[in-house]
Formats: C-alpha cells, sequence, structure tokens
C-alpha cells in the first residue's frame, strides 16, 4: 500500500533558526515604550488642542501646553523612536567650515533580523503623516473663524511636525530621488497590506510555511 | 543641502534614551553659560539647538503678562505677541544676514539670537522685583539701569558669535537689525506695568 508521500499531519521540519527569526519577524511590537510615546505627545497635542476649554478656561495655560507637548514630540520623535521602531535617522552637522549639511542615515536590514516590523513601521509612519495633516485642518479652521491668538501655535504645531515628516521622508528615500515613485510604492504598500495581510508573503517564506492541524 | 546614506555607527545612535537626554541637557546648559560669559568659541554655533530659545521665550511671555480684571480674556494676545515678536523678529534677522551674504546657517542664527535674549529675560525678573516695591522716578530710574546694562550685554554677546560670519564691509548692515530686536524687547520690558 502506497502510503501518499505528504499528508496533512506529517511535519515538516524546519530550521530552527529560521523559526526563531520567523517568530522574531512576526513579534507585533518590538519596543512598547517607544511606540507608546510616539503616539502619546502628538496625540495629546491635539486633545489638549482642541479640549482646552473644558480643562481651563486660561489661554496662557493651555498655549504653553500644547507648546510643550509638541516639542517633547519633536525631540522623541527625531531622535527616539524613529532609530528604535523604523532605523532611521536625519540630523544637521555643522563642518569645520561652518557649512551646515544635513544627514540622513538609514539602518540596512542584516540577514539575521529585518530593521521594523510591520506593525511598528505602520504605526510610525501613520502617526507621522496623519498628525500634520489634523494640524492643517486646525489651521484653516483657526484662520476662517479668525481666532488669530491660536494661529501661532498651529503654525508651531504644523512646522515641528513637518519637519520630522520630511526629515524621515528624505532618510526612507536614500539615493531614490523620485517622490512619485516612493509616494506610489508606499500607498500600494499600505493598500495591500491592509487588504489582505494573510496573503502579504515576503518572497523568501514561500518555502516555510508551516502546516497548521 | 547635501545627503548622504551610510551605515549606522554604533557610537550615539545605539546610545540609550538616558544618554541621549543627558547630553542634550547639558549642551543647553553648556550655551547657557557661554551666553553668559561671551568668549569667541564655536560652541553655540556648531551645535545648535533651540531648547534654549524656546524655554527663554516662553518664560518672557509668562512674566511679560498682565493681569487683568476679567479672566476671560487673562493675557492672551499679549502672550502670542510675545512669541511672534521674537520667533518672527529672529527669522528676518537671518533672513537679512543671508542676504547680505553672512555665511552662517538659517538654524545657528536662531540659535544665537535665542539663546542672547537670556540677559533680557534676567532684566525682566529684575524688573518684576523691583516692580513690587513703591512706584516712582527711583524705580523707573533702576528698571532703566538694568534693562540698559542688561540690552548691551545681550548685544555684545550676540556680536562676538554673529560678527565673524559676515564679510568685513558688511558688519555694520547685519548688526543693526539685531539691535532693533533687543530694543524692540527691551523696551517691552520696561514699559510693563503689571496692571
Amino acid at each position: 500500500m502506497k502510503q501518499a508521500l505528504v499528508d496533512d499531519t506529517e511535519d515538516v521540519s524546519l530550521d530552527l533558526g529560521n523559526e526563531e527569526e520567523l517568530a522574531f519577524r512576526k513579534a507585533k511590537i518590538r519596543h512598547p515604550l517607544a511606540t507608546f510615546f510616539h503616539l502619546f505627545f502628538r496625540v495629546s497635542a491635539i486633545v489638549t488642542y482642541v479640549c482646552c476649554d473644558w480643562f481651563s478656561r486660561s489661554f496662557v495655560g493651555c498655549f504653553v501646553t500644547v507648546l510643550l507637548l509638541l516639542s517633547f514630540d519633536f525631540w522623541s520623535v527625531k531622535n527616539v523612536t524613529g532609530r528604535l521602531l523604523v532605523g532611521l535617522r536625519w540630523w544637521n552637522h555643522i563642518d569645520e567650515d561652518g557649512k551646515g549639511r544635513w544627514i540622513f542615515e538609514a539602518r540596512k536590514a542584516s540577514p539575521q533580523r529585518s530593521v521594523a516590523t510591520e506593525a511598528e513601521a505602520r504605526i510610525f509612519w501613520l502617526g507621522l503623516v496623519i498628525c500634520p495633516l489634523i494640524w492643517t485642518v486646525f489651521f484653516f479652521s483657526t484662520l476662517f473663524s479668525l481666532k488669530l491668538e491660536w494661529l501661532a501655535l498651529v503654525t508651531a504645531g504644523i512646522s515641528l511636525q513637518a519637519a520630522n515628516l520630511y526629515g524621515y521622508i528624505l532618510c526612507k528615500m536614500g539615493g531614490e530621488r523620485d517622490i512619485g515613485k516612493i509616494t506610489a510604492s508606499f500607498l500600494s504598500q499600505m493598500v495591500f497590506q491592509t487588504a489582505s495581510p494573510r496573503d502579504f508573503q515576503k518572497p523568501g517564506l514561500k518555502g516555510l510555511e508551516i502546516h497548521k492541524h | 543641502m547635501r545627503s548622504h546614506i551610510r551605515e549606522f555607527d554604533s557610537s550615539t545612535l545605539n546610545e540609550s534614551v538616558q544618554n541621549t537626554i543627558m547630553r542634550d541637557l547639558k549642551a543647553v546648559g553648556k550655551k547657557f553659560m557661554h551666553v553668559l560669559y561671551p568668549r569667541k568659541s564655536n560652541t553655540l554655533l556648531r551645535d545648535w539647538d533651540l531648547w534654549g530659545p524656546l524655554i527663554l521665550c516662553v518664560t518672557l511671555a509668562l512674566m511679560l503678562q498682565r493681569s487683568s480684571v476679567d479672566s476671560e480674556k487673562d493675557g492672551g494676545p499679549q502672550f502670542a505677541e510675545v512669541f511672534v515678536i521674537v520667533w518672527f523678529g529672529a527669522v528676518t534677522i537671518t533672513l537679512n544676514s543671508k542676504l547680505l551674504g553672512g555665511n552662517i546657517s538659517f538654524f545657528q542664527s536662531l540659535c544665537v539670537l535665542g539663546y542672547c535674549i537670556l540677559p533680557l529675560t534676567v532684566a525682566m525678573l529684575v524688573c518684576r522685583l523691583v516692580l513690587l516695591a513703591e512706584q516712582g522716578p527711583i524705580n523707573f530710574m533702576v528698571r532703566l539701569f538694568v534693562v540698559i546694562v542688561m540690552f548691551t550685554w545681550s548685544i555684545v554677546a550676540s556680536t562676538a558669535f554673529l560678527a565673524d560670519s559676515q564679510p568685513p564691509n558688511r558688519k555694520a548692515l547685519a548688526i543693526y537689525p539685531v539691535f532693533l530686536f533687543y530694543f524692540v524687547i527691551s523696551w517691552m520690558i520696561l514699559t510693563f506695568t503689571p496692571q
């Protein structure tokens, strides 16, 4: 009697190293604290700005609080969460002769570990893109409702958040200069992942499916 | 704006968060020291940061508030006014010096101008304390003296850092907006009354 060469209950033996690598890559969040703080300062700045009339009637208190939250958010996204979550960093360096130049760094993905988990990268980029858009909406609402004393704050918010966004986009672009291509590939990746996360597989994994019982 | 991609070097980029915070705090502290004792050094220019200017601007704006009877409008416009004057003024001076051909970068100039507000912030503090005493001409003379001294200190400090970056025949053209900038701030400080 011929036994089926492969039947459903047969285990597929895997390299232990690859299994670990799979588990590590599939780990949802590697840096929970960094992820939390990445979103905490941005979201609380927006919430404070929107709800400041409920907390206290003081314009100054609200202004200073939101400004401090925006500054902390700028510093932590630029210096901490970028390099922890997605392995990117950018800064300004002054040469000996006084010339300033901007430096953009991206951590190379090694075969042992990938640079970023999908969940962390998604949280990072969504947080980075959505908040400046919200502040832009606030800008127009402030302008048209003529509450001009808030305009200074909203302008500060937009510039700080847009600066981080621009810096990280330039890091991500690397040598690629064509912004259109980068945007198209980024958007298609987001759509593809959202539509069918289970079907999204890196090509190298084709032979390593684990049979489920 | 040149940029290039290279591998992470593990010296500062994989440091712990605490190290990053302490490094930045020490840099801010060192710059405050440099403003208090202005010497020809490159520290203020090389590692620029805008934390000092932010702290000084907020402190100055808080102290320049008038307490009003109506708690609804509690000094809102004056607060935002100080912010706009300081930052917009600093940006304008920077643009001016760049247009005159200075070889200082945008943020370095903002950094120097912001940090050199420190003497005027101290003057504001002193003025508020002096105003707690009895009002009168002596009161005013004391405040005038303090403000003039601190104003001169600010000008000397910022000129020490900024003048070198300008071509020699343009130094006066680049420095007079700085003079105006600190003059406006000193005026706001001197004419401040608590009610």
